[in-house]
């Protein structure tokens, strides 16, 4: 989504952006920031006599959006007429991007390029971020390679054999003759100078596998000049060292490198090494890391040259998630529920609590069954769902309509031969029941699994994958064989296991057909019940190791541990950034009794052969710009081979297919949640098939006064104020659907001011008995009842029956009493007393009849 | 194997002989009849025997562990030894259930396997004891070994059992029956007990001796609740479970069938050598102690509340 709106910004500004969205209920979208700037950069070669330029370029470079960001948020970057890049370096990260000709650097800085500001707020490459002690000094190059020194728009006191500092403190060791040296300090916010001479005076955020993976990134000119990378962003949580904060102005910095500038020095070595032009061909790889022309590569982004030609676009953060607990001591107003909703509610609560007329809303991320649960016994005001719970002695109840959003399968994939990523992933639902039900061995460890021995390794090796998404490699890897998945019971689980049951391709695949290519579902998931809301690990096979590290670890089967699933869809957010599969099949310590053997979370995947998928929130995926697949919407016969997408239709999150998708919805009844079940989903091909309205469920009968009246008025500026599109306080983040008054929306909108009345006037009728709070039920009660749901409904039916019981009041309904019966105990006397009596009978009769034989 | 008494031997051979008669003598018989004929007649003893074993014996194997839990309840309530919380050793006895009504007095032990059942009523261990605050769950058979809990099911609710444990007495009174599909009961208050009787019953023909499903009795403690005292083992053995068995009486089975194979060759070894009165005057007593012994000891794979 984002991609596309960084063109539509840049070239048409952001007056057709707010017009497009005029037809809004409050206002016009908040302004996002996107900036734009172009920028004649030379190279010029000076001699005693003369200067010549040798490169001009009309460098353009937009970025997508710069305000309000959060940590850990992506931009977008994108630029043209930049220089070629050449000797295209794997992974472009920190320290491994140096080894490149021509590349963009972006780095995030602390401070403003604004010379209106006292120094010490303005941005240098003292207050740059880097990851390591390499992209910040040079220690003992000699004379003739220490191009920075014939920098011809260098000051004099950087062309010295020392520059960056004073003098060389006693831990950075010593300078020698003929060799040069160049310190770049770094500035915390707060604290001394980090003098960043070697690894141990650099900032500690700086550490060799920092938990955070290196952001700052050298990325890659194509032939055309155009190119483009997501930038991740830190905030002061991540990165304090760099404190970059609402209240700490901080800029991206994007300098594309165009060779230092040179003069004419003494040293004739030094001027041949400062005039190279770049020893790698435009768009080639350098893929073992060879030396490269230092004069062109970022190494001394630092240098006065490349400086120069920096793009700085300031950035702004916005307040830190716990604002509302710092700023504001009210009692929370806590609505419980959807993870769905997070990106949302993070821009959302500061628009409350930040105001003394209203009230302090907070978000609890919890699983939609228990949230509906603690609103019906009224813990909680109310619950953020995605569909009509049906529980035993529910109250009235009504659902307003808050967002359009859903989940997205989000992935980080490299195309093979250095090519970049790929951003076309296509997926149907075979392919994730393929996932989810563990039917890829991913490694010999998985091929000893009976059933699976004929089945591709790893997604990337299944020939339906390579139908749909051509080009990509084969290699086999354990990451690829799963999908990063949820472990906790969700509406979103439900969601996709009907988007697999209603597609009979997957639902003959999940009852046990071979795909047309012969793979089969793993035994242990063949005929699992769905639609559920938690999706079960099954698989107990462990397989027969020879590694002692794994055959001491063998108690957890195999497949359950590459799944590995975790409790919240923001862990997969972060996996899929940091490329960082949950499988826990790394090995570490010796085997002894000190160090024993542990299996744990394996290594980050190396860029440039990233392979993996995870089921991701849409606000999510917008807002660390990942980049989602494509599901079918169509359905096919299953049992026809393909070799590719030909007749079937893909349709990814953006703001067009959710519309679609919400038009396909019908209204239930006063209050009720929509209709958006699969079979209206398949009505339309446009609509995205990962679509889910989430409701703000709250009781029309029993809250008190003024819990009504303040759920009543959460509902109406969420649904009307908190439907502005941007990034500001109170604004409707990316990835949500804007509910409006008129256009597919409307519906959804008028039904959510209907509830929001209904809510604060409290109409529902009182429970019949009365019984306050009387029976309300929970999935928490019996874990054997947990997942299944109906058949292709809208609703998650409650397990157990519905109606009041003719129990004691005091024996309260917590979910029901699940069925536990043995055979041997049901069957084992009545057989046993059938082979009694046939054997105390057979045993005369066998006689008798052999007497009567013998008397013949 | 042809040996066994009730087969008889004939005397001679005699062609007017009845038919009847002839099957009654093996010695005209051919060899291959004779031993599949006794290869069923052993089947079906074998059968009997253990059937008799566990719905008839059994039930005065479970009155003699009665008597002698009882009289071990009672000295330890009267020493004021008897337990209160804390980690008891498995089938000790801890409580006494009364229901005057019912006819029902038991003294339950602690421990839900298979083996505890037997003796009677099970108190799962991860659950406080009968009379304290919180919920206690005891297990009993409802079938088999005097079947304690059998009249529980159809006929106990709305009574009240009483309870005496090493802290006094206790009143609970019987809820309801819940069985699957019945809403599960929310927790009981702070400082409320209730307590569930889990047994099993048998539906459809034969109900009475096909106790598959599990049930349960819900009583809630009407009495003032005991405190708990000390910490609980946090986690039982699979076999503790409901309709769980206990495998690990295994090796000890194969022990006691091996010794029944040992004590069967040598009665027949000293029959051909002293006689057959004086063989099986010796022989069966520690036969039938031995297959007693297997017997129960089979008992203990089956589910642990039939």
């Amino acid at each position: 989504m984002r991609r596309l709106r960084v063109l539509v910004l840049g070239l048409v500004g952001l007056a057709i952006a707010s017009s497009l969205s005029s037809s809004g209920v409050v206002a016009a979208p908040d302004d996002v920031g996107a900036f734009l700037q172009t920028k004649s950069l030379t190279r010029e070669f000076v001699s005693t006599d003369s200067t010549e330029t040798i490169d001009r370029r009309n460098v353009t470079v937009a970025v997508d959006h710069t305000k309000n960001l959060r940590g850990r948020e992506r931009v977008s970057v994108s630029w043209t007429g930049a220089h070629p890049s050449g000797g295209r370096a794997v992974n472009p990260f920190g320290e491994n991007g140096l080894d490149q000709e021509y590349p963009v650097v972006i780095m995030q800085c602390r401070g403003r390029d604004d010379v209106s500001l006292p120094p010490a707020q303005r941005l240098r490459p003292e207050t740059c971020w880097t990851s390591t002690v390499q992209q910040r000094s040079q220690r003992s190059t000699p004379d003739g390679s220490a191009v920075w020194r014939a920098d011809a728009r260098a000051k004099d006191e950087d062309t010295g054999p020392l520059s960056g500092v004073v003098s060389l403190p006693k831990a950075c060791g010593s300078t020698a003759d003929g060799f040069s040296d160049r310190v770049t300090t770094f500035v915390p916010r707060k604290g001394s100078t980090f003098t960043s001479c070697n690894e141990e005076s650099m900032a500690p955020e700086a550490a060799v596998d920092a938990s955070f993976p290196p952001a700052e990134t050298a990325a890659y000119t194509g032939r055309d000049g155009k190119g483009s990378a997501s930038f991740e962003v830190r905030s002061s949580i991540e990165n304090e060292s760099l404190g970059c904060d609402a209240s700490t102005a901080c800029s991206i910095v994007v300098i594309p490198i165009m060779g230092i500038s040179c003069e004419q020095t003494s040293s004739r070595v030094l001027n041949q090494n400062c005039r190279k032009t770049g020893r790698f061909e435009p768009g080639s790889s350098n893929f073992d890391g060879q030396g490269v022309d230092d004069a062109v590569s970022s190494r001394y982004w630092w240098s006065a040259s490349n400086w120069e030609n920096r793009f700085s676009v300031p950035i702004t953060f916005g307040p830190a998630p716990n604002v509302c607990d710092v700023l504001d001591d009210r009692t929370p107003f806590g609505v419980y529920g959807s993870e769905l909703m997070t990106q949302a509610t993070l821009q959302w609560a500061p628009a409350y609590c930040l105001r003394k007329d209203r009230f302090r809303f907070q978000h609890n991320v919890l699983p939609d069954n228990a949230s509906f649960d603690l609103m019906q016994q009224d813990e909680v005001p109310g619950a953020f769902v995605t569909s009509r719970k049906n529980r035993p002695g529910a109250g009235p109840t009504e659902y307003a309509p808050t967002a359009v959003t859903g989940f997205a399968i989000s992935y980080v994939i490299d195309k093979p031969d250095n090519a970049g990523d790929y951003g076309r992933l296509r997926l149907n639902a075979r392919l994730l029941a393929k996932l989810l039900t563990q039917s890829y061995p991913a490694s010999d460890l998985g091929l000893q699994h009976p059933g699976l021995s004929k089945n591709p390794f790893s997604i990337n090796q299944d020939p339906e994958f390579k139908a749909l998404n051509p080009g990509l490699d084969t290699r086999a890897r354990e990451a690829s064989a799963v999908l990063m998945s949820l472990s906790e019971s969700s509406d979103v689980i439900a969601a996709i296991t009907r988007y697999i049951k209603g597609d009979p391709e997957a639902s003959a695949f999940m009852a046990g057909t071979a795909d047309p290519w012969g793979m089969r579902i793993n035994p242990s998931y063949r005929g699992l019940r769905l639609p559920r809301s938690e999706w079960p690990l099954l698989d107990t096979f462990r397989p027969k190791v020879s590694q002692d590290c794994f055959a001491e670890n063998n108690d957890t089967p195999y497949l359950s541990r590459l799944a590995a699933p975790v409790t919240a869809f923001s862990k997969i957010s972060e996996a899929l950034l940091d490329a960082w599969p949950f499988a826990q099949t790394k090995c570490t310590g010796q085997g002894n009794a000190q160090f024993p053997y542990v299996l744990g979370r394996g290594d980050r995947q190396g860029v440039g052969s990233r392979m993996i998928l995870g089921v991701t929130t849409i606000g999510d995926a917008a807002r660390y710009d990942l980049r989602t697949a494509a599901l079918q919407t169509t359905t096919v016969k299953p049992g026809k081979r393909f070799a590719d997408a030909t007749g079937r239709v893909f349709v990814g999150p953006t703001d067009a297919s959710l519309a679609s998708a919400v038009r396909a919805a019908r209204p239930t009844g006063r209050g009720q949640p929509f209709d958006l079940s699969m079979d209206r989903l398949r009505t339309r091909q446009t609509a995205y098939p990962g679509t889910l309205v989430v409701y703000t469920a709250a009781k029309t009968s029993g809250l008190d006064r003024a819990t009504a009246r303040t759920m009543g008025r959460f509902i109406q500026i969420a649904t009307t104020e908190g439907q502005r599109r941007g990034s500001g306080n109170g604004f409707l983040p990316e990835g949500y659907l804007p509910l409006r008054k008129t256009g597919p929306t409307a519906a959804l909108f008028a039904s959510a001011q209907q509830v929001a009345v209904d809510v604060a006037a409290q109409v529902g009728q009182k429970p019949d008995g009365g019984g306050a709070g009387g029976g309300a039920g929970g999935g928490a009660g019996s874990g054997d009842a947990g997942g299944d749901l109906p058949d292709n409904a809208p609703d998650d039916e409650a397990p157990g029956t519905g109606g009041p019981t003719d129990q004691d009041p005091r024996l309260q309904s917590m979910g029901e009493t699940s069925s536990l019966s043995t055979f041997l105990g049901g069957w084992g006397v009545p057989i046993l007393l059938l082979v009694a009596i046939g054997c105390g009978l057979a045993a005369p009769v066998t006689r008798i009849l052999a007497a009567r034989r013998a008397l013949r | 194997m042809t040996s066994l008494p009730w087969v008889g031997r004939g005397s001679g051979r005699r062609r007017d002989k009845s038919l009847i008669a002839i099957a009654g003598d093996t010695s005209e018989l051919p060899e291959r009849d004779v031993m599949i004929s006794s290869s069923l007649a052993v089947v079906a003893l074998i059968v009997i025997w253990f059937l008799t074993q566990v719905l008839v014996l059994g039930s005065l194997e479970h009155e003699r562990a009665q008597d002698r839990l009882y009289a071990e309840l009672r000295q330890d309530l009267a020493a004021g030894t008897a337990p209160t919380g804390g980690i008891i050793a498995p089938g000790r006895p801890v409580a006494l259930f009364e229901m005057n009504d019912l006819g029902l007095g038991e003294v339950v032990v602690e421990g839900t396997s298979a083996g505890q059942t037997i003796g009677g009523p099970g108190h799962r261990r991860d659950t406080v004891l009968p009379g304290q605050a919180g919920i206690c769950v005891v297990y009993a058979r409802s079938t088999t070994f005097g079947g304690p809990f059998d009249a529980m099911v159809s006929d106990a609710i709305g009574k009240n059992l009483t309870v005496v444990t090493g802290q006094g007495r206790s009143t609970y009174r019987i809820e309801g029956v819940r069985r699957p599909g019945d809403p599960a009961p929310a927790p009981p208050a702070e400082g409320q007990g209730r307590l569930t009787l889990v047994t099993s019953e048998g539906s459809g023909p034969l109900a009475a001796l096909r106790p598959g499903q599990v049930v349960y009795v819900e009583a809630s403690l009407q009495s003032k609740a005991h405190p708990s005292g000390g910490q609980r083992v946090n986690t039982i053995s699979a076999s503790e479970n409901a309709m769980k068995g206990d495998r690990s009486v295994l090796p000890m089975l194969a022990l006691v069938l091996g010794g029944l194979l040992v004590a069967l060759v040598g009665s027949l070894l000293a029959r051909e050598r002293f006689g057959s009165v004086i063989a099986w005057t010796v022989g069966i007593p520690i036969i039938a102690t031995l297959a007693w012994f297997a017997a129960d000891l089979a008992v203990y794979l089956l589910p642990n509340i039939v």
